[in-house]
């Protein structure tokens, strides 16, 4: 008989100007995979972030596991593991002194060090499937090592709930298989595992129960056989009958506005040779690692290949100054790394990629021209605001990512790069950006556009270039795509089935071939 | 739209500025209630003036903390210039000349600061100490090489730069000291270009998000090493006029502004993590804390004193403006 | 390298080979202080300055690019302190002045503290306002070098022996850090320095774990004050505010990154030393009138480069593309 777990009631969340939750409840039992799912901006990571200590709520009722947690220290000691959407590291530190951070209390060994040491490189080891050294550097590994890192923590605290945020992110394909088996073990013994997710196909596959959140409150709750794409789609969405896909439109390509030529990424890599048309769209892809990243920061300027050029109409184009004369605009998913700035208003992150196009003298800006462009994006791309002058900080993740791509459509660029634009963006903003894009394709521009969601590239890309390896493995024209055909790809396998996706089943990809 | 655009300014630094004008005048009045002639002409006139060099001086701590970093050679740079310019003034050279050669220098270790601070980010104030220690101390081995009196020059002001910098000072025949001008001319120019031209606007850029900035093409590095070359400008430059105030070379004379461009910058209101705030916030700060100063002398506290004051003053304005955000917050 | 050095000890590598070779230029330059008697007034003089150094060690451990500018000032509060209020209050035997130097010193660290923990005012800001603080508030209580260190303290700068209190108490206070680097305080220290927020969400208890690095601190502060006392044998309220600069110059030197998170004593006390060894070494030649600025310049000139050469050895957190 299972008991209640995790239960919160009406739960209210505001920071600053932006309500994260308003009335947001979830009920979730022991034994139990439990996912919240929703857009961003939906609130999943706030809720998560409750149950785990990390965020005090305004108002309503919290109860994990018959005590509210006020801190991590009160939620850890009740039975409550976390792991975050980011990776909880230091990266200074080794393996095993990372895994078992917090593990002893204030005042008392739980473990020497070396039962540490040993405990590490025997759990790491299975959960990563190869040999791990406990006394490597975490900065040192590999992002799918460091998440295992993180995931192991949470394990071997033996805890009574279990929350992952986003936690899949960084782990390819089979080693989220491995995770969905450990998350199967924990709802066996008991554990209440809650898994905020916004990747639907997965949750469909692995999940019992399904609460649904949109603009920060509760909208439903599934079970079981209830849960499929169809109904949680339509939940998260205020529209019924969204469809996640975008139209086919058969554009017309002009000359050609990019190329890389013996383009290598990285030391031993296969050369990569890519071209670019006018009124193209190009899907980049690729399991984590692959080279796709650093291919689109080498287009973009930004890191410079280890060997080889990129070329433009009007020449070889060196570094991020070389691509911005060229016309090549470069727009991140990162936006808090590498987008925006936080301490400047909605109107000036616009136009600070502007002020370089001034023609006036000494450099003073030309507020006119500023403005007008200012009012044509926003018109364009629909950007919610109160005022151009508040802090873009007050603005949605999505409405962010907004202004950071109106700024690159208002430089008139030729050629868009998008490094996974759509991170943390609601499906109503993710349409209208598919749909901008076609029509800048369709006036003669050219979009390389990189995901790490192989559903974005279907009914939107002209082709997709899967990578494998630090090289392009294959090239998929847009009427072969589709995922069994893509996943092959990013796995080193042309045109071969790797991926059983039924529920439930404990599916392997096929292992001959994969490097 | 427009006023929109004009709140470029930002509702912040508008709030902090109308904070800071507010406590001046309630400081002043309490100051004229409870300090005899403390309202009157003569004193306003003296502070004003030594809100001049603190003000100058502060400009550069004002540009390098929007970036994010803080500079402690300020009060060595001072001293640096005002012997050396007192000892060439002892030499043959033109002093219009020496005056050009010291603000030079000054930029010139201003310029080191920032070449070699760059990398090393929050602990750049600690490389800016070293440099300005070693700078100082060269300046003096200099100066008193074939002098017999250590850390003190005697020499010839020219009186046209005494007058620059005195209290009897005139400005084209009107009884104020023209520095008072040349710190609101200089004070003019810096505001507008950190508002109205785009590599003002790149230092709040840097300040805010320094990859964000990169992926603009926007060079943090020529950022950082203008901020810290202005700081050492303006040190010289405060430096050198200090040289007209006193009449003589005196090394210890920029000791004082460690503290008080510090305190003149975080009682602004500019944040001490980059990114907001200004040098109309500074100008704010500086006039309090002189205003402050006069205060303080006029109750009878010595220097040892006011600097105890001016710590204590320190930590609740950062504790206003620049506080960490709690690590829950961060994650 | 000839031989393997294990990754923990790495740090030390440079500070050692820095004392080595300053070693070795001052057994040339300066063989007196080699002797017996040498090295006693050696290890009085250097002592002031190790116990500075590894007052700012866990500091900087315990992350958030904090320095502790204040280290000096607060020395010589403790030193001014000594001074000017016990022999009022009666305390003069060795107990009472030791109980109160390193009560002061925790005093006046857990007040840090309390600012960068609670209030969340950047540790080095916090340091700095404290600087200004301690300076002014050491000439107020005392204007002028004075006063009158009580005698079996002031006895030590006579000091002849090598194994005299002053070498004890550098050696007790190894002994303190080695027992606090076995608690598991000291481990939850070095991974908030490492990364606070990942401390923060494991569970950790930082608050307490910054309050036990500050502690030591003020246990070190308060040491180094008593030995600065016992080597001048009276009260000064401004030698504290050079200390500032040589402690932070060792800390850099030793090795410990200022980032947070690793390092440790050893190099602390090797970057002092190897301070103290420079100043023999420059002391040994005669530089009349401007001995004393070419000892600012060059120890100006030896942070600046510690501090670059730290850049390269990964000790400071280099700004990344």
């Amino acid at each position: 008989m299972s008991s209640v777990a995790v239960e919160i009631v009406d739960v209210h969340k505001s920071f600053g100007e932006t309500r994260a939750l308003r009335g947001a409840s979830l009920l979730a039992r022991t034994g139990e995979i439990h996912a919240i799912v929703g857009e961003n901006g939906s609130g999943k990571s706030t809720l998560a972030k409750i149950a785990s200590g990390v965020i005090l709520p305004d108002s309503g009722r919290i109860s994990v596991l018959g005590m509210t947690p006020r801190n991590p220290v009160e939620a850890i000691a009740a039975g409550v593991a976390t792991i975050y959407q980011e990776m909880m590291l230091a990266e200074e530190l080794s393996i095993w002194e990372n895994l078992f951070a917090g593990s002893d209390p204030t005042w008392r060994r739980r473990r020497t060090n070396a039962q540490k040491r040993g405990e590490a490189r025997e759990i790491l080891s299975r959960l990563a499937d190869c040999p791990i050294d406990p006394d490597t550097r975490v900065a040192d590994l590999s992002l799918s090592v460091k998440q295992w890192v993180v995931i192991a923590r949470a394990l071997v605290q033996k805890p009574k709930v279990l929350i992952f945020d986003e936690s899949s992110a960084a782990l390819d394909l089979e080693a989220t298989n491995r995770l969905h088996e450990e998350m199967r073990a924990l709802r066996a013994a008991g554990t209440a595992v809650l898994i905020v997710t916004h990747r639907i196909a997965e949750l469909v596959k692995i999940a019992d129960v399904a609460t649904v959140l949109r603009d920060g409150e509760t909208v439903g709750r599934l079970e079981r056989a209830e849960i499929t794409e169809g109904n949680i789609l339509q939940l998260m969405s205020a529209a019924p009958g969204h469809s996640a896909r975008g139209r086919i439109v058969q554009a017309t390509t002009g000359g050609e506005v990019l190329a890389a030529r013996g383009l290598r990424l990285r030391a031993g890599a296969r050369p990569v040779e890519f071209r670019l048309r006018a009124g193209q769209i190009v899907g980049l892809a690729g399991l984590e690692g692959a080279g796709q990243a650093e291919f689109i920061a080498a287009l973009a300027g930004i890191a410079p290949p280890a060997e080889g050029e990129v070329f433009a109409p009007s020449g070889r184009i060196d570094g991020l100054r070389g691509a911005d004369a060229a016309g090549i605009a470069y727009v991140s998913g990162d936006r808090k790394r590498e987008g925006i700035f936080p301490n400047l208003s909605i109107f000036e992150n616009f136009g600070m990629a502007l002020y370089g196009r001034s023609r006036r003298m000494f450099g003073l800006l030309d507020d006119a021209a500023d403005e007008m462009a200012f009012r044509r994006e926003v018109d364009r791309l629909g950007i919610k605001f109160g005022r151009a002058g508040d802090r873009i900080t007050t603005l949605s993740g999505g409405n962010q990512q907004k202004v950071l791509i109106a700024r690159a459509f208002a430089l008139s660029p030729k050629v868009i790069l998008l490094n996974d634009p759509t991170r943390g963006v609601d499906i109503g903003t993710k349409q209208a950006l598919w749909r901008q894009l076609r029509e800048f394709a369709d006036a003669g521009g050219a979009v390389v556009y990189l995901s790490t969601e192989i559903e974005e590239f279907f009914d939107f890309v002209d082709r997709a270039c899967v990578f494998f390896d630090g090289s392009i493995f294959e090239e998929v024209p847009a009427a072969e795509i589709g995922e069994e055909r893509l996943l092959a790809a990013m796995f080193g396998q042309s045109g071969v089935k790797a991926f059983d996706r039924g529920r439930g089943d404990d599916a392997h990809p096929m292992m001959e071939g994969a490097a | 739209m427009t006023a929109e655009t004009l709140a470029r300014l930002g509702k912040g630094e508008e709030r902090r500025i109308m904070v800071g004008a507010a406590l001046l005048v309630a400081l002043f009045a309490l100051a004229s209630a409870m300090v005899e002639g403390f309202a009157s002409s003569n004193n306003v006139k003296s502070i004003l003036l030594l809100a001049s060099f603190l003000g100058l001086a502060a400009l550069g701590q004002t540009m390098v903390a929007l970036v994010g970093g803080l500079d402690l050679s300020i009060p060595f740079v001072i001293g640096a210039s005002n012997i050396l310019l007192a000892a060439l003034f002892g030499t043959s050279l033109p002093p219009v000349l020496a005056i050009l050669v010291i603000a030079a220098l000054g930029a010139g270790i201003g310029f080191l600061n920032g070449v070699l601070s760059f990398r090393i980010q929050g602990q750049a104030l600690i490389l800016t100490l070293g440099v300005g220690f070693a700078a100082v101390g060269a300046a003096q081995i200099v100066t008193t090489l074939g002098s017999q009196y250590s850390g003190t020059v005697f020499s010839q002001v020219p009186a046209w730069f005494s007058n620059l910098a005195s209290i009897s000072g005139t400005t084209f025949g009107i009884p104020f000291p023209p520095v008072v001008l040349i710190w609101a001319a200089i004070a003019g120019v810096m505001i507008f270009w950190i508002r109205r031209t785009r590599s003002g606007r790149h230092v709040y850029a840097v300040g805010g998000n320094r990859t964000s900035a990169a992926r603009l093409s926007i060079s943090e590095r020529r950022v950082w090493i203008k901020t810290y070359t202005l700081s050492g400008l303006m040190s010289a430059v405060t430096g050198m006029l200090l040289l007209g105030f006193s009449g003589g070379g005196f090394v210890g004379v920029g000791d004082p502004f460690l503290f008080t461009t510090v305190a003149a910058v975080v009682v602004g209101g500019t944040s001490l993590l980059g990114g907001a705030g200004g040098y109309g916030a500074t100008i704010i700060g500086v006039l309090i804390l002189q205003v402050l100063t006069s205060f303080l002398v006029g109750m009878g506290l010595n220097y040892a004193a006011q600097q105890t004051v001016f710590g204590l003053l320190i930590l609740p304005m950062v504790a206003l403006y620049a506080r960490l955000p709690h690590v829950r917050n961060q994650i | 390298m000839l031989f393997h050095v294990p990754p923990s000890l790495r740090h030390l590598v440079v500070p050692a080979a820095l004392v080595a070779v300053l070693l070795l230029v001052a057994v040339i330059r300066a063989p007196m202080t080699f002797t017996p008697v040498g090295l006693a007034g050696a290890v009085l003089v250097a002592a002031p300055l190790i116990l500075a150094a590894m007052a700012l060690t866990p500091i900087a451990m315990a992350g958030r690019g904090g320095v502790d500018l204040s280290v000096g000032p607060a020395i010589g509060f403790i030193n001014v302190t000594i001074v000017m209020w016990l022999p009022a209050l009666g305390i003069a035997s060795p107990l009472g002045v030791f109980a109160y130097a390193i009560g002061m010193g925790i005093l006046w660290q857990v007040m840090l503290a309390a600012l960068i923990i609670w209030l969340r005012i950047a540790p080095i800001i916090a340091a700095l306002a404290g600087y200004m603080i301690l300076s002014g508030v050491n000439l107020v209580i005392l204007p002028r070098p004075g006063g009158i260190a009580p005698d079996w303290l002031a006895s030590w700068s006579f000091g002849t022996e090598l194994f005299g209190p002053v070498l004890w108490i550098l050696i007790g206070a190894c002994v303190v850090w080695a027992l606090f680097t076995r608690m598991v305080l000291f481990d939850h220290m070095r991974l908030m320095g490492a990364d606070e927020r990942t401390a923060y969400t494991v569970g950790i208890d930082i608050v307490t774990a910054r309050l036990a690095a500050h502690v030591m601190a003020g246990v070190f502060i308060g040491l180094g004050a008593v030995c600065l006392t016992g080597l001048i044998g009276s009260g000064d309220p401004t030698q504290g505010n050079t200390l500032t600069l040589q402690a932070v110059t060792a800390l850099v030197l030793g090795g410990t990154s200022l980032a947070g998170g690793r390092g440790g004593i050893a190099g602390s006390i090797l970057g002092a030393v190897a301070m103290w060894l420079v100043f023999v070494v420059l002391s040994s030649f005669n530089f009349g009138a401007i001995s004393g600025f070419m000892t600012q310049m060059v120890f100006g000139l030896i942070l600046t480069a510690s501090l670059l050469l730290s850049l390269f050895t990964g000790r400071v957190r280099a700004r990344t593309a």
